[in-house]
C-alpha cells in the first residue's frame, strides 16, 4: 500500500459528506425556488381530476350568502366542468371553445370566442386545473406568493372590458392541490368557492 | 366695309388664315378650360325614378341607412392584434366628425346604447304587464335572480339586478336578436375563421357624395395606419363604391381620352405621311369635341367625368368626315371641289349619325343625355368645319400626300363563299336571338351602375363573410304623421312575428321596437303600480328570500320615475348606433311618413305579400316594398323606353336617306347591310355572354348610324375603278378608327363605358364586312348594278 492509496482512504470519507452536503444544499435551494412553473408543473400532475365543492356568493343585495354546491371535473387536456347540484341542478361544462350550458334540461350551447368575460372564465378554471400558464398568462397578470405547502395566486384581468366586471380571481392551496377559487368582481361582490 | 376689306386681306394668304383659325382655338380652348365643371355623382346614370317604390329605392340608394353604412375589414395579423386594432378603431372613428358611429360588436358599445334602453325599459319592454308587478310576479322574479346569483353571467346580469330585478331589459333585447348578427371573436365581429374583423360605420356624408366619402376612407386609413400599421383593410359599401369608381371614372376618362388621340394621330401620321393633312383633319375632331363639351356643360350645368370618357370615341368619329373629305380628293382636285362634289353623303352621314344620338338626348337617364348632346354636337361641328372650314384654310391650294396602297382581295370578289356565310351567319344570329328571348336583357340594376362588377363581387363576399347579406326587401308603414306610421309598423309586429316562426323570413329589425307609438308606451307606463303598491309586493315576494330587505330600491325608484317620465322619441337615442338607425328607418317621403322595417332571408317575397292581403291588422297601411323587384321593373321599364326612342330614331334615319337619296330603293340597299350587322352584333354579344342593358341599345343605335356612314360610302362608289380605290382607302381608314376608339372605351371598368365600347367596336367591324359584301354582291349582280 503506497502513500498515495493511504491518503485515498483517509481522503474518502471527507469526499462523501462534501458530496451529501452539496446535495443537501442543491435540494435546499429547489425548495426554496418555488416560483410560478413550479406550481403549474405542481399543478398539471394531475391528468385527471373529480372534486366537490361548496360555493359561497357574496352580494350587497344579499342579506345572507348564497350556498350552492357541486362538482368540478377535470380531463386533460381541456375539458372542465362545473356541475352545481344545490340549490337547483345547472351545469357548465366547457368543451374546446364551448360552453355546452344545462339547465332545466335544456341545453344551450355558446361560443366562448363570443363572449370575452366567458372565455376568461374558462381559461382561469382550465389554467388552474390544468397548470396551462400561458393560457393564464393571455388573460391575467399573476402574482405569487407563498410556499409549495400553502400558495396563493393572485389573477388580475388584463383586459379592461372585462376588469370592468372582474377585479380579480385568487386561488390558493397546497401543493398540486386547490383548495379555494375565490372571485371578487368590481361591483364589490364576491364568490367563494372552497373544494372539499 | 372697311371691316370686310381687312378681314378679306387678312384672310387672302394661306398663314393668316391658319393664324386666325389658331387664335380662335385658342381662345375657344381657354374659355373651355375656364367654365367647364366636372362632376361623378354616379345617381346620374341610375334611371330615373317615378313611382313612390322607385323613389324610395332611389332615395335609399343616394341617402338611405344602406347607402351610408361603410364596411371595414381587418386583415393580415393574428387574432389578437385584429381584435385590438378593431377596438381602437371604433373609438377613433366614433370620435371622427366624418362618422356617426362605428360598430364592432364590442360589450363597450353595447353599454352606451343600453344606457338608453335601460332608462325607457318600462315603455319599451313588450313583457311589461298587469302581472309583473303582482306578489307572485315579482316572487319569480326574485327566484329566478336568485339563481343567476351562482351562474357565471352573474358578473354581468348583476350590474343591472338592483334596478330591474323584473328583466325588461333582457325582455327588450331579447327581440332585437335578428339572427344575423357576425360571429364574435376576442369579443368583436369576425369572419367564422378568424382572420377578418369587421367593423361597420356610419358616415354623416350620404352614400352618393363621392368627395365626402372618400375623406371618410382616408380617415380610416389614417387612424389605423396610426394604431396598427401592421393590419391592412379592406374598405367597402355603397360611399366607398361612390369614392372609388369616381376614381376609375376619371382615371378611365383620363387615360382613355389621351390614349385613343395618340393611336389616332399615329394613324393618321402612317397614313398620310404628312403634316399638314394631320393638322387638317385634326382641326374638326378639336373643335367638335371642344364645342360639345362646352354645350353639355352650358345645358347640364356640369360635364360627368363618364361623358368626358365617352368623348374619346368622338375623335374617333368626328375624324371619319374630314379623312373620308381629304382621301376622296382625286389627284389635282382642289378641296373646295370635292367637298362639293360629296356634299350629299357627307351631308347623310352626319345627319344619320346625329340622329342616332338624338334617342340618347331624349333619355331621361340624365348621364345618357350627356353623352347624346356630346355626340350630336360634336359630330355636326366636325361635319360642318370639314365642309366649310378646311377648304377654305386650304384655299386654292391642292394637297399632294401619298395615298396609301391598300392590298386587294380579289379573289375574295371571285369567291361566293363570303356571301353565303354571312348570309348563314346573319341567320344563326337571328334564330339564336328569337330562341334565347327575353333571357338576354339585364334586368339587374346593379347590372348597369357604375360601380365595376370587382368590387360588388367583393362586398358580396364580405357580407356574407359577416353573416350579414344585403337587404332587399322592407316591409314600408305607412301614415299622415310620424305617429301613424310607427302605429301601422306596430300593428305589423304579430305578423312578423308569424313570418319568422313560419320561416318565411329569417329576421326582421323593426323600428317598432325602439320606437313603439306614443299610445302603446302610455298604455304600458300606466300599468305601473304606484310606489305604495309596488313596495307592499314587493315586501311580501322577499318574505323568505336570501335578498336583503331594501335591496331593490333602485327598482322601486325607477318606476316611480317611468310612471310620470315622457314618451321615448328618436331624440332619445342621439348619439348612439341606434339614433342613426331609426334616422334612417324612419322617413318622411312625398309627405308621407313611412317606417321601414328590413326583412332579411326572404326568399319568396310574392307570398309575403300575398300573407299580408289576408291579414286584416296590418294589411291596410303596410306594404311589402322589394327593392330588387322594384329595381328590376325600373330597368325594364327604361328599356322600353330606350327600345321606343331606339325605333323612332331608326326610322328617322331611314326618312332621312330616302329624302336624301331620293330613292326607297337606294335606301333599302343602303339599310339591308345595316339590319344585318345589327343582328350579327347583337347576336355575338349574347353568344358572349353578355346581358343586353340599355346601354347596349343606345350603342346599337350609335352602330347603326356609323353602318349607315358606311353603307352610304359603299353606295356612292362605283363610278370607275379610280375612286372605288379611293373609297376603300377612305373607309378603312374611317373604320379603323371607329374600331380603335371604341374598342379602347371597351377596355374601361366602367360598365356603361364598357358596354357603349364593346358594342360599337364589334358593331362597326361587322357593318363594315356586312356593307363591303352586299355591295360587291350587288356588284356583281345584273340587276343590283342597276339599282
Amino acid at each position: 500500500m503506497s502513500i498515495g492509496d493511504r491518503v485515498d482512504v483517509a481522503l474518502r470519507p471527507i469526499a462523501t459528506v462534501l458530496c451529501f452536503l452539496g446535495a443537501a444544499i442543491a435540494s435546499a435551494a429547489e425548495v426554496e425556488v418555488f416560483d410560478l412553473p413550479r406550481l403549474m408543473q405542481l399543478l398539471a400532475a394531475t391528468p385527471a381530476a373529480e372534486v366537490s365543492f361548496t360555493e359561497k356568493k357574496f352580494s350587497s343585495l344579499l342579506s345572507e350568502p348564497v350556498v350552492s354546491s357541486g362538482k368540478l371535473l377535470y380531463r386533460r387536456p381541456d375539458s372542465v366542468a362545473k356541475i352545481i347540484e344545490t340549490p337547483r341542478k345547472e351545469s357548465y361544462r366547457f368543451e374546446r371553445d364551448v360552453l355546452v350550458l344545462t339547465r332545466a334540461g335544456a341545453e344551450k350551447r355558446i361560443p366562448l370566442s363570443s363572449q370575452p368575460l366567458l372565455s376568461a372564465f374558462a381559461a382561469s378554471l382550465r389554467g388552474l386545473l390544468g397548470g396551462d400558464l400561458a393560457l393564464l398568462r393571455n388573460h391575467y397578470q399573476l402574482s405569487l406568493q407563498g410556499d409549495e405547502q400553502s400558495w396563493r395566486l393572485d389573477m388580475t384581468p388584463v383586459d379592461e372590458e372585462i376588469g370592468r366586471y372582474v377585479q380579480r380571481i385568487t386561488a390558493s392551496g397546497r401543493a398540486g392541490r386547490i383548495g379555494q377559487i375565490e372571485v371578487g368582481e368590481s361591483s364589490g361582490d364576491r364568490s367563494v368557492l372552497q373544494v372539499r | 366695309m372697311a371691316n370686310s376689306g381687312f378681314l378679306s386681306r387678312l384672310t387672302s394668304t394661306a398663314a393668316s388664315r391658319y393664324a386666325v383659325a389658331l387664335i380662335c382655338f385658342a381662345a375657344l380652348a381657354l374659355f373651355a378650360a375656364k367654365t367647364i365643371r366636372i362632376e361623378s355623382d354616379f345617381t346620374a346614370f341610375l334611371p330615373p325614378s317615378t313611382t313612390p317604390e322607385e323613389r324610395l329605392l332611389i332615395a335609399q340608394l343616394k341617402d338611405g341607412l344602406v347607402s351610408r353604412l361603410m364596411l371595414v375589414a381587418l386583415q393580415g395579423a393574428d387574432e389578437k392584434i385584429l381584435a385590438q386594432s378593431s377596438r381602437k378603431l371604433a373609438e377613433r372613428l366614433g370620435r371622427a366628425a366624418e362618422f356617426e358611429y362605428a360598430a364592432n360588436g364590442s360589450l363597450n358599445q353595447f353599454v352606451a346604447q343600453g344606457e338608453v334602453l335601460m332608462r325607457h325599459r318600462y315603455a319599451l319592454s313588450p313583457a311589461v304587464n298587469a302581472g309583473t308587478f303582482s306578489v307572485a310576479g315579482l316572487r319569480a322574479a326574485l327566484d329566478e335572480q336568485l339563481a343567476q346569483m351562482t351562474s357565471p353571467f352573474g358578473a354581468l346580469s348583476r350590474t343591472f339586478m338592483a334596478r330591474d330585478p323584473t328583466g325588461e331589459l333582457l325582455a327588450i333585447v331579447r327581440q332585437f336578436d335578428s339572427g344575423a348578427m357576425p360571429a364574435l371573436r376576442q369579443g368583436v365581429w369576425f369572419s367564422a375563421d378568424g382572420k377578418r374583423a369587421f367593423l361597420i360605420a356610419q358616415t354623416r356624408a350620404p352614400g352618393f357624395d363621392s368627395e365626402r366619402q372618400e375623406q371618410a376612407m382616408v380617415v380610416v386609413r389614417k387612424a389605423l395606419a396610426e394604431e396598427s400599421p401592421q393590419v391592412s383593410a379592406i374598405l367597402s359599401g355603397p360611399g366607398v363604391f361612390a369614392a372609388e369608381s369616381r376614381q376609375l371614372i376619371r382615371r378611365d376618362a383620363e387615360r382613355l381620352s389621351l390614349l385613343s388621340a395618340l393611336v389616332i394621330l399615329a394613324m393618321l401620321i402612317f397614313v398620310y405621311r404628312s403634316l399638314l393633312p394631320v393638322a387638317l383633319v385634326s382641326i374638326p375632331v378639336f373643335l367638335g369635341l371642344l364645342i360639345g363639351v362646352l354645350v353639355v356643360n352650358s345645358l347640364f350645368g356640369s360635364v360627368h367625368a363618364i361623358t368626358l370618357g365617352f368623348a374619346a370615341t368622338l375623335i374617333g368619329e368626328a375624324v371619319d368626315y374630314p379623312s373620308y373629305l381629304l382621301l376622296n380628293t382625286a389627284p389635282g382636285e382642289a378641296a373646295r371641289d370635292a367637298a362639293r362634289r360629296l356634299r350629299v353623303t357627307l351631308a347623310l352621314a352626319v345627319l344619320s349619325t346625329v340622329v342616332s344620338a338624338l334617342a340618347l338626348t331624349l333619355s331621361s337617364f340624365q348621364g345618357l343625355a350627356q353623352l347624346g348632346v356630346l355626340t350630336m354636337v360634336g359630330v355636326l361641328v366636325a361635319g360642318v368645319v370639314t365642309h366649310f372650314l378646311i377648304p377654305w384654310l386650304l384655299g386654292d391650294r391642292v394637297l399632294a400626300f401619298r395615298r396609301l396602297d391598300l392590298p386587294s382581295a380579289e379573289f375574295l370578289v371571285q369567291s361566293r363563299w363570303p356571301a353565303v356565310a354571312a348570309v348563314l351567319a346573319v341567320t344563326c344570329a337571328g334564330v339564336l336571338l328569337v330562341q334565347q328571348h327575353p333571357t338576354w336583357w339585364q334586368r339587374d340594376l346593379s347590372g348597369i351602375s357604375p360601380v365595376p362588377p370587382a368590387m360588388r363581387l367583393q362586398d358580396a363576399e364580405l357580407r356574407r363573410e359577416m353573416g350579414a347579406p344585403e337587404v332587399s326587401v322592407f316591409l314600408a308603414s305607412r301614415g299622415n304623421s310620424q305617429q301613424a306610421a310607427l302605429q301601422a309598423a306596430e300593428d305589423a309586429l304579430p305578423l312578423l312575428q308569424s313570418w319568422k316562426q313560419e320561416k318565411l323570413v329569417r329576421s326582421f329589425d323593426s323600428p317598432a321596437w325602439y320606437l313603439p307609438a306614443a299610445a302603446t308606451q302610455r298604455a304600458r307606463l300606466d300599468r305601473l303600480p304606484e310606489s305604495a303598491v309596488l313596495e307592499q309586493n314587493l315586501a311580501q315576494a322577499l318574505r323568505g328570500l336570501a335578498f336583503r330587505q331594501d335591496a331593490f330600491q333602485p327598482f322601486v325608484a325607477d318606476v316611480a320615475a317611468a310612471r310620470t317620465a315622457p314618451p321615448v322619441t328618436p331624440a332619445s337615442y342621439a348619439g348612439t348606433p341606434l339614433g342613426a338607425k331609426l334616422s334612417a328607418l324612419v322617413v318622411e317621403l312625398d309627405g308621407q311618413w313611412l317606417v321601414l322595417t328590413p326583412l332579411g332571408g326572404v326568399t319568396d317575397a310574392g307570398k309575403l305579400t300575398q300573407d299580408l292581403a289576408t291579414n286584416p291588422r296590418a294589411q291596410a297601411n303596410n306594404q311589402v316594398v322589394d327593392l330588387k323587384q322594384v329595381s328590376s321593373d325600373m330597368v325594364d321599364g327604361f328599356r322600353r323606353e330606350a327600345l321606343a326612342q331606339a325605333g323612332w330614331g331608326a326610322a328617322l334615319i331611314l326618312l332621312l336617306l330616302t329624302a336624301g337619296l331620293r330613292s326607297a330603293k337606294r335606301t333599302l340597299h343602303v339599310a339591308v347591310p345595316v339590319a344585318a350587322a345589327l343582328v350579327l352584333t347583337v347576336g355575338l354579344l349574347v353568344a358572349f355572354g353578355e346581358r343586353l342593358s340599355v346601354f347596349h341599345l343606345v350603342a346599337l343605335l350609335l352602330v347603326l348610324g356609323i353602318g349607315l356612314n358606311y353603307a352610304l360610302f359603299f353606295e356612292r362608289s362605283a363610278a370607275d375603278a379610280e375612286e372605288r380605290l379611293r373609297t376603300r382607302l377612305a373607309l378603312a381608314v374611317c373604320s379603323t378608327s371607329t374600331v380603335i376608339t371604341f374598342g379602347l372605351l371597351a377596355l374601361s371598368s366602367t360598365p356603361v363605358l364598357h358596354a357603349i365600347g364593346s358594342t360599337v367596336a364589334l358593331g362597326a367591324v361587322m357593318a363594315l364586312l356586312m356593307s363591303a359584301l352586299w355591295a360587291r354582291s350587288r356588284a356583281q349582280s345584273p340587276t343590283g348594278a342597276r339599282g
